[in-house]
């Protein structure tokens, strides 16, 4: 734990192994009555098939990736949809129930936040790309697929830690 | 034995968005609470300073794994009907890069 970090917010935190048994038993109990993981960047990929099809419905038709995508039912009826839009509920509860809520960019003390918004865009970016690389993010590779030890999933979380530690130190000031 | 329950045609497939519903809440939730919230807090391991994400992911992980392989033992859950990831080595490999060089540099 960084001594920097260490200030009130932090110490509101729980404690990450209890934080990871709640997890772990969300997981497990999406595993029992959905019979896979959970997920995330599956959205952005059918929000992507949704937009195209509206903007362009010929591109989606000859497109085999973006048609799986419509294929596969109406967008309000997609279950990684309703999961993230979940996400995004329970975070926020999290938050105001923990009087954490609040308007920022966060960075590093010596980063702007005009920088750091365009690093954000950029990162995002590898991030969305990765993803549909690997067929999922840290959510439906690392996290439920390593917990099936699925073989593809723990390689995606090495080399997602390898990735990370390769480009941190030129990106510090971003954070620290 | 009819878990998983969707699958099994233990429970409505209209009742799969019920679910996921539920699901997306526990897991924001815990995930706030856990402070993955703060991108700062997030990236912190790339600075060797805050391991939450590693104890947290791996928690989670090694809870799930457990459960599923004691409720799989006991015949309470069909294990052969979890959707698995497939493996593709290099989509896998070159996707866990780029997302790891993205959350660095982006900070999700």
């Amino acid at each position: 734990m960084s001594r920097r970090d260490s200030g009130r917010e932090d110490a509101a935190y729980w404690s990450p192994y209890v934080a990871g048994l709640g997890l772990g038993i969300t997981l497990l109990l999406t595993y029992y009555v959905m019979g896979h993981g959970l997920g995330a960047s599956g959205a952005f990929t059918q929000l992507t098939a949704k937009i195209v099809h509206r903007v362009a419905p010929d591109h989606t038709q000859v497109n085999s990736y973006l048609r799986g995508y419509l294929a596969s039912g109406s967008f309000w009826r997609s279950w990684i949809v309703i999961e993230v839009l979940g996400v995004f509920v329970g975070g926020l509860l999290g938050a105001l129930t923990a009087g954490r809520f609040k308007v920022q960019i966060e960075r590093g003390p010596h980063a702007t936040a005009g920088g750091r918004l365009l690093l954000a865009l950029l990162g995002g970016a590898g991030v969305g790309f990765g993803s549909r690389l690997a067929q999922g993010c840290t959510s439906g590779q690392a996290l439920s697929g390593g917990a099936v030890l699925a073989v593809g999933s723990w390689l995606f979380t090495l080399a997602f830690f390898l990735g990370g530690y390769m480009v941190a130190s030129l990106v510090r000031r971003q954070w620290r | 034995m009819n878990a998983p329950l969707i699958p099994g045609e233990a429970l409505a497939p209209e009742l799969g968005l019920v679910a996921a519903a539920i699901s997306g809440i526990l897991f924001g939730f815990f995930l706030e609470r856990a402070g993955f919230g703060s991108s700062r807090k997030l990236t912190a391991i790339f600075y060797l300073q805050d391991f939450a994400v590693l104890r947290v992911m791996f928690t989670a992980v090694v809870v799930a794994m457990v459960g599923l392989l004691v409720l799989g033992g006991i015949g309470q859950i069909d294990l052969a009907m979890l959707a698995i990831p497939d493996t593709y080595i290099w989509g896998q490999a070159l996707g866990g890069l780029a997302i790891g060089i993205g959350f660095a540099v982006g900070g999700c």
